[in-house]
């Protein structure tokens, strides 16, 4: 049975600012696990702390909404106890490039197979505008006093530094667009970041849908082409190419899959040839006791496992 | 003549193979039946700085304390001479490197100005030259030690003409000098020795063969010259088989009989070693055959180790990470998380000198009160402390399975003493060890994770048929965001009570224990590592016609009120003295705060050195004199 985009709406009130570029990106999101028939029961979205934050609740799939700035790392537990799982991570810019870029920047080295969704509004929406990570220097929106004093850190560049596999933006009113690269980031084995463009009508003045309506542009119809194929050569290329186009910002700003490259191991390749059984029986799928309540290691299975740590005395002769 | 037990201290700068003569030296008694406990005391430094090994060695059972003074300091290097010669009882055995006869304090550069400075002024009070010749003729000529001369570098040399090893290793071999000088001592045979040497080397015959030939041409050497002053009793211990481990290592052998299946964990002394074994058995192989696998994961940050952990208990696994004080400090914001959501979740915690970096080293016992406090808000916890390996390993399994029984944050609190320190014990007795996992379901029409069903609801996994939602914020049934007061007030009470069924279902005789009766003069209160001091110092003190009980704290949260309440009661108060690794006598702070009872008596330590029997004794003698509180110092 094929679920609708409107199976995947949970009947949660929507509580975002009407007009709300998280609207567009929540609908992408009920329209992409649709068209891949997604199992609710093995979904999880995870988000942070934030407006974006909330977007779990809005989806009829299972939901984490955890800790400010700290998504990722609970998804990544989540991924690697449950491989099975599809798990998509929402956060904010204040959330993902702020208080846990630490987190951001780590995933990246580990391929880790999972799709990260920023919510890009240059803003901390919840706590009333202040500037965000990507806020430039010297743009003033509405909340602040003054234009910003702090630059912005550009998240496509980041993610490529940090080894993401697959690096795109979309555009929260582009909700077809959006979708397709939803549903490519979730196809994509390895870690993929989606850095989503969506206006806050409420505190960012700027960077609104007027803003964007004249800026955007699809990579794809200038005839990019993201994907690595084969040699080391041709990722060196293909990672440069996609940094030099993430720096383009201004009058025209891209958007679509930067850089794809899937011919890097994922975290779970990696734990599978450490842990043989690890595909079959990951974490969370292992029985670890008897129905009795009993250890599967008994006395005799821990001498053997441990015989390097037991002593046998000598014997009296 | 025979002795039942030894104290010894071995002494040498970090990195040039202290670890390798407590290693052999264990095994090779363990070999022979002894007990053995052995500290590890060390600078947070890789190579250069002093560090020893405080043992104590019985032919009657498995010691639990440590004493000084010793009968043997084995030193490899001169500072040890000079920072342990007064560890040294009188009538002991110095080994020392006689070639260093020259060396004078001031030229010790790896020695800290201030100990320095201490033992100048030391020496002069003595009125000896602060150099090793005149300390060690101050020794002998006083006749308060026996001196073992060895020329380390002409030993080698006999060493070096026979096995001609390879220039850059023969420094290497100075540990075996010392081992052969104590197997001397302690009249320890040449199958112990070679048995001991293998298990270090494992298979590498060459190195198996010179340490065997250097212990016993020392060993014999000593045998001959000065006989064999500290030979041991026959072992007089039943085990047949005996564990050889560091704290560390019990505490990972429990998690893995537990069933752990993922642990998470960012470096830190004293508690990474724990996770290196665990992962050393991530295949579980018997028989070339896998029962299971254990996913090791090294994370960024401990933010992301205790999220990490909690994200892989959502989806059923039992998860545990592992930290001391400045992870857990980083973990504070994800413990209030899995308190509030209701996540098992096991973090393992091994106290070191605080606060900050501290004494990164060294053991303490400061973190209590933070462990009951940390995180904001209230939520239900478990803080369970372990006072000695045996108990670490029980109550490691234990700690997993209450978490998950219970559904929430299990602190299990453990200090570096134990975390480091080496003993022999019995191999674990497997019908004290069950496994519980708690109300699991699968099925997953209409689920309620927090369904209001008493203080636990039935648990659904992430991947089950269930779906379901976890938030931060205060939530209903299913998960979802409500601020609504009423429902608050029901949601809120169903945490907390949990707090009340676990008070019901553990018996408070688990959570607090008594050692000895309540007939006795006086009665210690302590917890972690104070367990087999206070033990060992009460039973000093009976022999000494002073009859003492110990009662020892172990599960703080929740805490056995009622029980602690009566035992303290019925002893005077001038009579009850608090035992413990910090300043302000923490574990006191508790019990006054659960049971109104008062403890103003307190003897602390807290310069990151265990306490020893030697020390207790005295204070427990200064409070029952009138005093209140005594600070304990000793160790270098
Ligand atoms: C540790 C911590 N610090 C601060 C906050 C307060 N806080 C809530 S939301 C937020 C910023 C959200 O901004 P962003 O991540 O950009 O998300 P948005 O609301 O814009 O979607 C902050 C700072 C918090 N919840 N936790
Ligand atoms: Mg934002």
């Amino acid at each position: 049975m094929v679920l609708k985009p409107s199976h995947y709406k949970s009947n949660v009130w929507i509580d975002w600012c009407p007009g709300c570029g998280d609207f567009g990106i929540t609908a992408a999101m009920y329209r992409a696990f649709s068209e891949l028939n997604l199992d609710p029961a093995k979904t999880v979205v995870v988000s942070g702390i934030g407006c974006s934050g909330k977007t779990p609740h809005f989806l009829n799939v299972n939901g984490v909404h955890t800790l400010h700035g700290r998504a990722i790392p609970f998804a990544v537990g989540i991924k690697l106890a449950n491989p099975e799982l599809t798990v998509v991570v929402n956060g904010g810019d204040g959330d993902l490039l702020g208080i846990g870029s630490g987190h951001f920047v780590a995933v990246g080295r580990r391929n880790i197979d999972i799709l990260i969704i920023l919510h890009n509004n240059g803003v901390y929406g919840l706590t009333k505008g202040q500037a965000s990570p990507t806020l430039s220097k010297g743009v003033l929106t509405k909340s602040l006093s003054k234009p910003n004093i702090q630059d912005a850190v550009n998240p496509i560049a980041l993610a490529l530094a940090s080894g993401y596999t697959f690096v795109a933006r979309g555009y929260s009113m582009l909700a077809e667009h959006l979708k397709n690269l939803i549903i490519a980031g979730i196809e994509h084995r390895g870690t993929a970041f989606i850095d989503v463009l969506q206006p806050c009508v409420t505190y960012n003045d700027i960077h609104t849908v007027e803003f964007y309506r004249k800026r955007v542009y699809n990579l794809e119809d200038e005839g990019w082409s993201p994907d690595v194929k084969g040699e080391e050569q041709e990722t060196n290329k293909k990672l440069l190419a996609a940094w030099e186009k993430s720096l383009e910002w201004g009058d025209r700003i891209p958007i679509g899959i930067f850089y794809r490259n899937t011919g890097i191991s994922t975290f779970e390749d990696r734990l599978s040839e450490e842990i043989p059984i690890y595909k079959i029986s990951p974490p969370s799928k292992q029985i670890i006791s008897d129905e009795k309540g009993r250890t599967l290691i008994d006395r005799e299975i821990f001498r053997k496992i441990f015989r390097d740590y037991i002593i046998i005395r000598k014997q009296e002769r | 003549m025979s002795v039942k037990e030894a104290n010894i201290l071995l002494g040498g700068p970090q990195g040039a193979g202290l670890e390798t003569t407590a290693q052999i030296l264990t095994s090779s008694l363990a070999y022979l039946g002894y007990g053995v406990l052995a500290d590890r005391e060390y600078y947070s430094n890789i190579k250069g700085r002093h560090s020893y090994i405080h043992a104590r060695i019985s032919a009657e059972m498995i010691p639990l304390s440590l004493s000084y003074p010793v009968e043997i300091v084995g030193a490899m290097d001169s500072e040890t001479i000079f920072t342990h010669f007064e560890d040294l009882g009188d009538g002991g055995y110095l080994i020392y490197d006689s070639s260093t006869d020259n060396r004078t304090l001031s030229s010790i550069a790896s020695m800290e100005p201030i100990l320095k400075n201490r033992i100048t002024e030391r020496l002069k009070r003595l009125g000896v030259e602060a150099k090793v010749s005149s300390l060690v003729d101050y020794l002998a000529s006083n006749g308060r030690a026996e001196i073992v001369a060895l020329d380390f570098p002409s030993i080698l040399d006999t060493f070096k003409k026979r096995f001609e090893p390879e220039p850059i290793q023969a420094s290497r071999y100075v540990s075996s000098i010392l081992v052969g000088a104590v197997c001397g001592l302690l009249d320890i045979d040449e199958e112990a020795v070679k048995y001991g040497v293998s298990r270090r080397f494992m298979k590498k015959e060459k190195l198996i063969e010179h340490n065997v030939f250097l212990v016993n041409y020392v060993a014999d050497y000593i045998r001959e010259n000065y006989g064999s002053p500290y030979k041991l009793d026959n072992s007089r211990l039943s085990l047949n088989e005996m564990l050889t481990v560091m704290g560390n290592d019990v505490v990972a052998m429990a998690k893995i009989v537990g069933g752990l299946r993922y642990q998470s964990y960012y470096p830190i002394t004293p508690a990474s070693d724990e996770s290196f074994f665990i992962e050393a058995f991530e295949r579980l192989e018997v028989d070339g055959d896998s029962i299971g696998g254990i996913v090791v994961f090294q994370t960024e940050d401990e933010i992301a180790a205790i999220t990490s952990a909690i994200g892989a208990s959502l989806t059923g696994a039992r998860v545990a990470t592992a930290t001391s004080g400045p992870g857990f400090s980083l973990m504070v914001e994800g413990l209030g998380w899995a308190g509030h959501s209701e996540v098992p979740l096991v973090i393992t915690y091994y106290q070191r000198g605080g606060p900050s970096t501290g004494l990164p080293t060294r053991g303490g016992q400061s973190d209590l009160l933070f462990t009951l406090f940390a995180s904001h808000g209230e939520f239900p916890r478990i803080v369970l402390a372990s006072g000695d390996h045996i108990e670490a390993f029980y109550d490691a399994i234990e700690a997993m399975n209450y978490a998950e029984r219970y559904q929430l944050p299990v602190i299990h609190l453990l200090d570096k003493f134990l975390a480091n320190s080496f003993i022999t014990m019995g191999i674990p007795d497997f019908s004290k060890i069950y496994i519980d996992r708690g109300m699991i379901v699968e099925d997953g029409e209409d689920y309620r994770r927090y369904e209001f069903n008493g203080p636990i609801s039935p648990r659904a996994n992430l991947g089950s048929k269930a779906v379901m939602w976890y938030t931060g914020d205060e939530h209903d049934e299913y998960g979802h965001i409500t601020e609504d007061p009423e429902y608050r007030i029901k949601m809120y009470n169903k945490r907390m009570e949990k707090l009340d069924l676990i008070d019901k279902e553990i018996d408070p005789e688990k959570r607090a224990v008594l050692y000895g009766d309540f007939s006795a003069d006086y009665l210690l209160v302590g917890w972690g590592f104070v367990k087999g001091v206070a033990i060992d110092s009460i039973n000093k003190l009976r022999s000494q016609g002073l009859n003492g009980a110990y009662l020892h704290l172990k599960m703080f949260s929740p805490f056995p009120s009622s029980y602690v309440k009566s035992i303290i009661g019925s002893f005077d108060s001038d009579r009850v003295i608090l035992v413990e690794h910090n300043y302000l006598a923490q574990a006191g702070k508790i019990v006054a705060m659960n049971t109104g009872t008062i403890i103003d008596r307190m003897i602390v330590k807290y310069t990151g050195r265990p306490i020893y029997v030697n020390e207790l004794i005295i204070g427990i003698r200064k409070i029952l004199e009138g005093e209140m509180r005594v600070v304990l110092s000793y160790g270098a």
